[in-house]
C-alpha cells in the first residue's frame, strides 16, 4: 500500500459568519492525481490557502510526516509543495522569462555573496534555468512571448504562465486551481497529458477544476466539497453516479 | 575669462560633489524602493548614524578608515533593527516607523549634547589625507574620490539587481505572494535590501561629512528624505542612471537657483519657498508628460495584473 503524501484532518476557517471550510478532511496517496470539485463558494479555494499556508485556520495537516499547518508559506513550498493561484498572479513588471526563471529552489544567485564570490557557478545555473524555462514555454506555446512583460499578457496566457512557473519547479505535490479555466482545449488537452505523464514520475496533484469531464479524465480519486464540507469521495466513475452530487453540483440529466 | 573660469570651476565642482553625495544616498533608497517596494520615509535617518559614527568614532581615536566602515556598519545594523518588527507586517508599517525613527533620532542628536554636542554641531574633525592634499586642492581631490566610490557602487548595485538575487527582490515588489509560494524568504530578503540600503545611507553620511566639515542634527531634517524620493522619481524609478542623473538635475537645480534672488525680489527664506513651488510644479509637469522619469520605462506603467 502507497504512502499518503498529504492528510488534512478536521480543518475550519471561519470568515466573519461564513464558514468557508467547516470540517474537512482529505487523504492523498503519494503519485495520484486528485480532483477537487465543487460548486462556487465551496470552499475549494481555501482549503488550497490552508493547505499552503497563505490562511491560518484550524485542524491538522501533515505533509510528508511534517505537521504544516503552522509553517509560512515559503516554508511549505520548500517542503516541496507548490501551488497556483486561481487568478493568475503574473509578475507584471518583470519579463515572461523572469517569472519563470525566478522559480527554481536554492539558485547560488539569490545568496548575495554567491554572487560575488561564485560568478561562474552563478552563471552557469543561469544557463541551465533558462533553458528549461525556454522547454516549458514551448511545451504551453507561448516562446514567442518570452521577453514580454508578464503585465501583457492575456488573461489565458497569465493562466498558462502561472502554471509553467510552477512546472520550473520539481516539487513533490502540486495544487492546481482551475488549472484548465480559459485555456483553450487542445492546450488543455496536453496539460492534461502532461500531468499525467508527470503523475506516473511519482508526482502527486491536487486540482480543483469545475471542468468535469477533464478532471474525471486524469483523477485517480475526486472529492467533492460542498458548504465547507466533503460531500462525497471516490473513483470518478462512481462520483458521476452519486446522486447527491448531481443534484448539487454536476446536475441531473433528469 | 580666465576669471570667469576661476569662480566657475570651484562651483561646478561643489555641485558634482553635493550631487555624487546625494546620488549614493538617493541609490540605496532606490534599492529598497525601486527593486524591493520598500516605502521608507526615513532614509536620512541612516545619513546621519553614517555622518556621526564616522566622526565620533574618528575622534575618540579610531583611524579614519575603520571609523567610515562603523558608520556603514552601524546604518545597516539600524536598518536591521528596524526592519525586524516591521518587515513582516504591511508596507506601510516601515514608512511609519521610519519617519518616526529619523525625527526621534534626531531629536536625540539635539539633546544628548554630551554625546553630539547637540545643536552646537561638530566641526573641526579629520578629513581623508587633509596633511597630504592642499587645501586649494582639496574638493578637487574629494571629487575625484567620491566619483570613483559613486562608481563603485553603481556598478555593485547593477551587478546586484540583474543577478538572481534582485529577480527575487522585484518579485517581492511586483506581488510577495508569488516569490512566498516558490519558497523564497520574502521577509529575509526584504530586511537585506533594507540593510544594504541605509549602509549606502550611512556611507553618504560620511561622505558628507567629510564635505561640510561641519555636522549638526539639522542636516538630517526629514526633507533630505524626500529629496531622495524627488530624484528617484525624476530620474525613473528602479533605474540607477535614472537615480544618479536624477541627483545632477536636482542639486544643480537648487544651487542655481540659489543665485536668483538677484534677480528677483526675494528674501533668502521667501526664496527657500519660492524654489519648492518650483519643484513642485516641474515634478507635476514631469508626471503629466513624462511620468515614467527621465530613464524609467514608459512600457512599464501601462501593465497592469
Ligand atoms: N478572504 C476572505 N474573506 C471573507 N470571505 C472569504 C474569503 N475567502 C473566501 N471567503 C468566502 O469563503 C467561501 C469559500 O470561498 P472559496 O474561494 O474557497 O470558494 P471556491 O470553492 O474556491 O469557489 P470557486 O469555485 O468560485 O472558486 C465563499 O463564501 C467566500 O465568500
Ligand atoms: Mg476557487
Amino acid at each position: 500500500m502507497k504512502m499518503d503524501i498529504l492528510s488534512v484532518k478536521n480543518l475550519k476557517k471561519h470568515f466573519g459568519g461564513v464558514k468557508a471550510v467547516d470540517g474537512c478532511s482529505i487523504a492523498i496517496e503519494t503519485g495520484t492525481v486528485v480532483g477537487l470539485i465543487g460548486p462556487n463558494g465551496a470552499g475549494k479555494t481555501t482549503v488550497f490557502n490552508l493547505i499552503s499556508g497563505f490562511e491560518r485556520g484550524v485542524g491538522e495537516i501533515v505533509f510528508k510526516g511534517i505537521r504544516t499547518d503552522n509553517l509560512s508559506p515559503f516554508k511549505i513550498a520548500r517542503c516541496g509543495m507548490v501551488r497556483t493561484f486561481q487568478i493568475p498572479r503574473a509578475l507584471t513588471k518583470m519579463t515572461v522569462s523572469e517569472n519563470l526563471m525566478l522559480a527554481p529552489k536554492s539558485q547560488a544567485g539569490e545568496r548575495i555573496w554567491d554572487v560575488w564570490l561564485r560568478p561562474k557557478r552563478v552563471r552557469e545555473q543561469e544557463r541551465q534555468i533558462r533553458e528549461k524555462s525556454r522547454d516549458i514555454l514551448e511545451f504551453f506555446e507561448i516562446s514567442h512571448l518570452e521577453d514580454e512583460y508578464a503585465g501583457a499578457l492575456s488573461g489565458g496566457q497569465k493562466k498558462l504562465l502561472e502554471m509553467a512557473r510552477a512546472m520550473m519547479i520539481d516539487p513533490s505535490m502540486m495544487l492546481l486551481d482551475e488549472p484548465f479555466a480559459g485555456v483553450n482545449p487542445t492546450l488543455a488537452r496536453k496539460i492534461s497529458r502532461y500531468i499525467c505523464e508527470l503523475c506516473e514520475g511519482g508526482m502527486t496533484f491536487l486540482v480543483i477544476e469545475h471542468d468535469i469531464p477533464a478532471i474525471t479524465k486524469i483523477s485517480d480519486r475526486i472529492v467533492v466539497m460542498n458548504e465547507g464540507k466533503v460531500m462525497a469521495e471516490g473513483e470518478p466513475e462512481e462520483i458521476k453516479r452519486r446522486r447527491d452530487v448531481l443534484n448539487v453540483y454536476i446536475g441531473g440529466e433528469g | 575669462m580666465i576669471e570667469y573660469v576661476d569662480t566657475l570651476l570651484p562651483y561646478i565642482t561643489t555641485i558634482l560633489l553635493i550631487s555624487s553625495i546625494y546620488a549614493i544616498f538617493s541609490l540605496g533608497l532606490n534599492l529598497e524602493w525601486g527593486f524591493t517596494g520598500l516605502i521608507n520615509f526615513g532614509h536620512v535617518a541612516f545619513l546621519a548614524i553614517g555622518a556621526y559614527t564616522t566622526v565620533m568614532f574618528n575622534m575618540s581615536g579610531f583611524p579614519l578608515f575603520l571609523s567610515v566602515i562603523a558608520g556603514i556598519v552601524l546604518s545597516g545594523f539600524f536598518g536591521l533593527l528596524l526592519g525586524i518588527p516591521t518587515l513582516r507586517l504591511r508596507e506601510d508599517y516601515l514608512a511609519i516607523v521610519t519617519i518616526g525613527f529619523s525625527e526621534v533620532l534626531r531629536f536625540i542628536l539635539l539633546n544628548e549634547q554630551w554625546l553630539t554636542r547637540g545643536p552646537f554641531g561638530i566641526h573641526g574633525f579629520e578629513r581623508p589625507l587633509q596633511d597630504v592634499i592642499p587645501y586649494q586642492h582639496y574638493n578637487t581631490f574629494l571629487l575625484i574620490v567620491y566619483l570613483v566610490i559613486l562608481a563603485i557602487i553603481y556598478l555593485s548595485l547593477e551587478r546586484l539587481v540583474r543577478s538572481p538575487w534582485g529577480r527575487v527582490l522585484k518579485s517581492i515588489r511586483e506581488d510577495e505572494a508569488v516569490p512566498s509560494a516558490l519558497g523564497k524568504n520574502v521577509f529575509w530578503y526584504r530586511l537585506q535590501s533594507l540593510m544594504i540600503g541605509s549602509a549606502i545611507a550611512g556611507l553618504a553620511g560620511a561622505m558628507l561629512a567629510f564635505y561640510i566639515m561641519y555636522i549638526e542634527p539639522n542636516t538630517f531634517k526629514p526633507i533630505e528624505t524626500f529629496h531622495a524620493w524627488i530624484i528617484i522619481i525624476l530620474g525613473g524609478t528602479a533605474s540607477n542612471k535614472g537615480t544618479i542623473v536624477g541627483a545632477l538635475v536636482f542639486y544643480t537645480f537648487l544651487s542655481v537657483t540659489q543665485f536668483t534672488n538677484r534677480f528677483l525680489p526675494f528674501t533668502a527664506h521667501q526664496m527657500g519657498a519660492f524654489r519648492m513651488i518650483v519643484i513642485g510644479l516641474l515634478l507635476m509637469l514631469l508626471m503629466m508628460y513624462k511620468p515614467e522619469g527621465i530613464f524609467g520605462k514608459k512600457e512599464e506603467l501601462a501593465l497592469s495584473d
